[in-house]
């Protein structure tokens, strides 16, 4: 055979077996056979475009995982203040509701408190009571337990009111919510599929649910440089679910809708330098609470209030 | 040229250190990418139902794999069999999920006996990077992209009897040098 009928009779096999793989080979033939079963695998391999786009992409999240090592030195970690005027009692809940381990308690003269509270592997800060006066910051808070159910009956227990009994959620969670004595309302629930809490998230996050929350989201880019680890948009474009990465930690929000309406939340940011952040988030469009001053306590201090409401104290220890 | 030996026989020591320069400064996972994309890629490829789904399931492992580098501990496992069990992560995750999802149960796992489809997949990429331009372009466009032989003399500017001359030197040369690496 002519090696020009070699080649055609190559291009007309292949011509079949493109137009149905599972189209006979001709087994009298085994040249042409062999080359065939090549052009079977062939079909698998990859397109250059997917390896080329992916190797982009690659480079650019290695690129702005450089720059959020960075960012986490900057500030290592952000805790939720709930400032309420119930403290004590709201110390008390915490504890027998989800466990929590109290970490420190000061009681000023007046009888005000301020604790820190751990709740598995996150800080909450918890202050208000006796004489303070101030506007109570009461907020959402997602928290992940390994059964949801027997969570929900124990803050029940503790003194909750549940606002929703526990469901399975179309996302893959076992979800309830109570709201506590404060006003605080928990989003309790647990993961289902790997460990209970999803990759990512800490025991305890807070959950914001702004007017706005496009707005926010870019205000917590340029104040303090928070990444983006998920934005699901509903159809009309609203956010329906959001994580932020902000330094060491994770917020979460969704627009505001029905019953989740918005609950300005006080937050304290560890960071590295109070006065640079500061300014950062003053530029980012926030407005002065409290300029950068040294605290009697030791550290030094700044606070920002964004658009939305929310208070952002920034604090390090005094150098 | 020789065709390169399978990735995972490459001297310790080279590799050790891309993975200790990568883990230093993520920006060189690049090298690692190169170098395993090919063998992960098919490796995925032959549990996943489509081509969509194979893309999906490799952008999924070696974006783990970046995010997690930090976790891999050199003890003279290959660097690609940590990447494998990502990817065989990968794959039950997302059968579990589906079967989930509707209700039907999971497929059966897809034996990892079948190493050597995976070798040979892995090589046969490694040498169509290798094949003369004309016939690269050749393959990808007819196996990879499915165009036919006309759309490719089109775009290549040559006629159909160049194109289909083209296809079966490929082939021809894919064969030689599949039997010399067999050999």
């Amino acid at each position: 055979m002519t090696e020009q009928a070699r080649i055609d009779r190559l291009a007309e096999a292949v011509e079949r077996f493109v137009a149905d793989p599972r189209a006979p080979h001709p087994s009298h033939d085994r040249e042409l056979a062999a080359l065939l079963a090549i052009a079977r695998d062939l079909r698998d391999l990859p397109r250059p475009e997917f390896k080329a786009r992916l190797g982009a992409d690659l480079e650019r999240r290695a690129a702005m995982a450089t720059i959020a090592a960075v960012t986490h030195r900057g500030i290592p970690s952000v805790i939720p203040y709930l400032a309420v005027q119930p403290a004590v009692e709201l110390i008390d809940f915490v504890k027998r509701a989800f466990g929590a381990q109290e970490l420190l308690r000061t009681t000023g003269s007046g009888g005000g408190v301020h604790a820190e509270v751990r709740i598995g592997d996150s800080r909450v800060m918890i202050g208000g009571g006796g004489s303070w006066s101030g506007t109570p910051t009461p907020t959402g808070l997602h928290l992940y337990v390994t059964d949801a159910d027997a969570v929900y009956r124990t803050a029940l227990e503790a003194g909750a009111e549940s606002l929703h009994a526990p469901v399975d959620q179309p996302y893959g969670d076992r979800e309830a919510s109570v709201k506590d004595l404060a006003g605080n309302h928990w989003y309790i629930a647990t993961h289902r599929s790997g460990s209970h809490v999803p990759v990512g998230l800490g025991t305890v996050t807070p959950y914001l649910h702004p007017h706005g929350a496009t707005a926010l989201i870019e205000f917590l880019k340029q104040a303090f440089g928070a990444e983006e680890m998920a934005v699901h948009r509903g159809p009309d474009d609203v956010i329906v679910h959001a994580k932020m990465r902000v330094g060491g930690s994770v917020i979460e929000m969704g627009e505001a809708h029905g019953e989740w309406m918005p609950m300005p939340t006080m937050f304290y940011l560890y960071v590295d330098d109070v006065d640079t952040w500061y300014r950062r988030a003053l530029a980012a469009g926030g407005t002065s609470q409290e300029v950068p001053a040294q605290q009697p306590y030791g550290e030094r201090r700044a606070a920002v209030r964004d658009a939305f409401g929310n208070q952002w104290y920034m604090a390090a220890p005094a150098t | 040229m020789e065709p390169q030996a399978p990735t995972e026989t490459l001297g310790d020591d080279s590799e050790r250190r891309l993975i200790e320069a990568a883990q230093a400064d993520s920006r060189r996972f690049g090298v690692l990418y190169e170098r395993h994309f090919d063998r992960v890629y098919a490796f995925v490829a032959r549990r996943a139902r489509d081509r969509t789904e194979a893309e999906d399931l490799t952008a999924e492992v070696f974006h783990h794999a970046l995010a997690h580098l930090g976790r891999f501990e050199w003890r003279g496992v290959p660097f690609v069999a940590w990447l494998l069990q990502i990817a065989r992560n990968a794959v039950a995750d997302r059968w579990q999920r589906l079967a989930r999802e509707r209700g039907t149960p999971s497929p059966e796992r897809a034996e990892d006996g079948d190493v050597a489809d995976v070798d040979r997949r892995t090589m046969l990429a490694d040498l169509v990077g290798r094949l003369p331009g004309d016939q690269q372009r050749v393959v990808l466009q007819r196996f990879v992209a499915q165009r036919s032989i006309r759309e490719i003399a089109h775009e290549l500017g040559r006629t159909e009897g160049a194109v289909k001359q083209l296809q079966f030197r490929a082939l021809e040369t894919l064969r030689a040098r599949l039997r010399d690496v067999h050999d």
